[in-house]
């Protein structure tokens, strides 16, 4: 890869390129893990404790953790609710993703997209904002339930997981999309004509052709959809109730509201670990490449 | 099996624009039947109507003597050979084959079997676990002949296959595909534009032009006697010599054309003095002789000439006249005289009247670029 920047910008030009990325990547993001990471192993201390005696390397903050129920019921729960997420995502983002790459007209396709983008224009928390005010116990959806006379008293939305899944699936959709739409987009039409008419009926065609091929995209949709989903703070803040907390809430009160940074550090590399798990199961149940992904 | 294919009245539109004017058409069972056009003429939206990827605008598509106007594709009693072959890349050979028995519901012995009875048929035996990536693009053709065949079609439908193979290839595919349609008994349709492919493989061959059959007939018969201007220009070269009838006795018809002598040639329809009409010849119905023969009644004065090995190709001036194209055997001209045809030399010409067409009223321009117009060149 030097060689190649070194051909194309030159000796200094090459040099600068790498060393503005080497920078980026230290300074920016293995430094600061590392303090984290560091922190973990490290007891919460008085300012002038630091580098006593008590000082030591433990382990204590990770034991608080699987010591405290409370805590590691929310923290599967945040994984098995960001499974569910990226799942519900998936099924709502499949059949728009297919429309768009293979049965709209570009105008229509264009239209739609547009569409799709310009409520990313609104900061997210209005956007979430937004759903809080139509899931509210008097609010529009159980108005127009209530005239249209499918339920009799209004459903408190806001109660369960409801509202932060609902909140969830609608702010990253086009996480899942844009994948999806480029993976599917690539297929050659004339494999779904031949599929059909070979005798396919559509499920087995997008279960034997669309599918296999838009893996790579069903991949990235999911490991980003889940990642943001696990990592999300202000859907599950707003839109969550004391039932629904999500393990980034955990994390904040230790940081903020507990003032114990070496506590939240152990949860929010708890989180990390859990993102690179879920990353290498997703690739190998995929069975795609880094590579692939990247493209 | 009951492959026969009837169109009755069919029609496509798509807004404004109509693809396929309303056409009738029977195709027998177990033919081999083209439909030859240039691109744009419709032939495409046919064959995409008789898979059921279309549904026309009006009129039926009948297959095997029930209607599949409204069925969908995927019910249909025909297999398709794409233009790219669309054979699925993640799948092994034997997996492509065996898709559309796979789809029925078959066991897994039995598509096996059938799978290893088709690669026998198209001659690649033991390469079924092969990844298609690893094909060459002969052996592609041959699979996607295979995968379609798999599913027992009443007919194959051939979206110009053989357009991505080199000439040589093609050459022996053809040769392949028409053994294959024998053995099988199965009706192909087959779309090209390329009129050697139609003509050496089809039983029949429909000319297609702008959304409309021009004729439908056997190659010989389509070469010989075309009813339009259409197929006159665009299967195979002719000359044109665009005029007015001034005699007619029996089915030979003399046209002035405007040249120092008359043209005499055959029509299939009745004209009457004083009607337009053009006359045909095809360039390898001139007989070329040396400047002094006086027995052949049009002179000329040769332009240039190319050895294209059996033949000569020569391009004359006639005189008072267009520039034609005629292909003589290279060893003929001047060759018993000693006055051999030099380019810049004049020379004589006359050809057999009851050989060249003379088709009525046909004054426009031909429709296609591709039809060899030499009058208009002149």
């Amino acid at each position: 890869m030097w060689q190649q920047l070194r051909r194309r910008f030159g000796g200094p030009l090459a040099v600068a390129i790498v060393s503005l990325m080497g920078i980026w990547l230290i300074a920016m993001v293995l430094l600061p893990q590392w303090q984290m990471i560091d922190y973990s192993f490290h007891p919460s201390l008085l300012p002038a404790e630091r580098g006593g005696v008590k000082d030591v390397w433990s382990l204590t903050n990770y034991a608080t953790f699987f010591h405290n129920d409370i805590h590691l019921a929310i923290f599967f729960k945040t994984i098995w609710s960001s499974v569910l997420v990226t799942g519900l995502t998936l099924i709502v983002s499949y059949p728009l993703a297919y429309y768009l790459a293979k049965v709209a007209t570009p105008g229509q396709a264009a239209l739609c997209l547009l569409l799709l983008i310009i409520p990313f224009w609104i900061n997210e928390i209005l956007r979430t904002f937004a759903w809080y005010i139509i899931f509210a116990f008097k609010g529009p959806l159980n108005e127009l339930l209530l005239a249209l006379g499918l339920i009799d008293r209004p459903i408190r939305f806001l109660n369960g997981d409801t509202g932060v899944l609902v909140g969830m699936v609608y702010a990253y959709i086009l996480f899942m999309v844009f994948p999806l739409y480029n993976a599917i987009e690539s297929l050659d039409t004339n494999q779904i004509r031949a599929a059909r008419d070979l005798g396919a009926g559509w499920g087995r065609t997008h279960r034997r052709i669309v599918i296999p091929h838009a893996k790579p995209g069903i991949a990235t949709g999911c490991i980003m959809t889940f990642m943001l989903a696990a990592g999300s703070y202000a859907v599950p803040a707003l839109l969550g109730s004391p039932g629904s907390r999500w393990f980034t809430q955990i994390i904040y009160n230790w940081f903020f509201e507990g003032g114990d940074w070496n506590q939240g550090a152990a949860y929010a590399f708890l989180l990390l670990v859990l993102c690179i798990v879920f990353v290498t199961v997703i690739m190998r149940v995929f069975k795609v490449g880094l590579g692939d992904i990247a493209k | 099996m009951d492959g026969r294919v009837s169109l009755r009245q069919v029609a496509m539109r798509f807004g404004d624009f109509t693809a396929i004017q309303p056409t009738s058409l029977e195709i027998e069972s177990g033919e081999f039947f083209s439909f030859l056009g240039p691109s744009g003429c419709g032939k495409t939206t046919l064959l995409n109507m008789i898979s059921g990827f279309l549904t026309p605008s009006e009129g039926s598509v009948t297959i095997g003597g029930s209607d599949m106007t409204r069925v969908p594709v995927n019910r249909r009693p025909t297999a398709m050979i794409f233009q790219n072959l669309a054979l699925f890349p993640l799948m092994s050979v034997y997996q492509n084959i065996e898709f559309g028995l796979e789809v029925r519901g078959i066991d897994r012995q039995k598509r096996r079997q059938r799978a290893d009875e088709l690669l026998e048929l198209v001659a690649l035996t033991g390469s079924g676990d092969k990844p298609v990536a690893e094909l060459s693009g002969g052996q592609k053709q041959r699979i996607a002949i295979a995968r379609a065949l798999a599913v027992e079609p009443r007919v194959l439908l051939l979206d110009e296959p053989l357009s991505a193979l080199d000439l040589k290839l093609r050459q022996h595919m053809r040769i392949e595909l028409k053994a294959i349609q024998r053995k099988t008994g199965i009706t192909f349709i087959y779309i090209t534009h390329d009129q050697g492919e139609a003509l050496t493989m089809s039983d029949r061959v429909a000319v297609m032009s702008e959304g409309r059959i021009q004729q439908v007939a056997d190659p010989m018969t389509l070469y010989r006697q075309p009813q339009t201007d259409f197929v006159a220009s665009f299967v195979g070269e002719n000359n044109r010599f665009p005029g007015r009838v001034m005699a007619v006795e029996g089915e030979l018809v003399t046209l002035d054309a405007g040249l120092p002598a008359p043209l005499v040639g055959r029509s299939a329809t009745p004209l009457e003095p004083g009607d337009p009409a053009t006359l045909y010849i095809r360039p390898e119905q001139w007989r070329v002789g040396p400047a002094d023969d006086r027995r052949l009644p049009l002179g000329g004065v040769i332009q240039s000439e190319h050895f294209e090995g059996a033949w000569l190709t020569l391009e004359v001036a006639l005189d008072q006249g267009p520039t034609i194209r005629a292909q003589v055997p290279h060893m003929t001209p001047g060759a018993d005289t000693g006055a051999p045809l030099v380019v810049g030399g004049a020379c004589r010409l006359d050809y057999s009247p009851r050989q060249a067409v003379v088709l009525a009223g046909t004054l426009h321009e031909p429709a296609s670029e591709e039809a060899v117009n030499v009058a208009a060149i002149a």
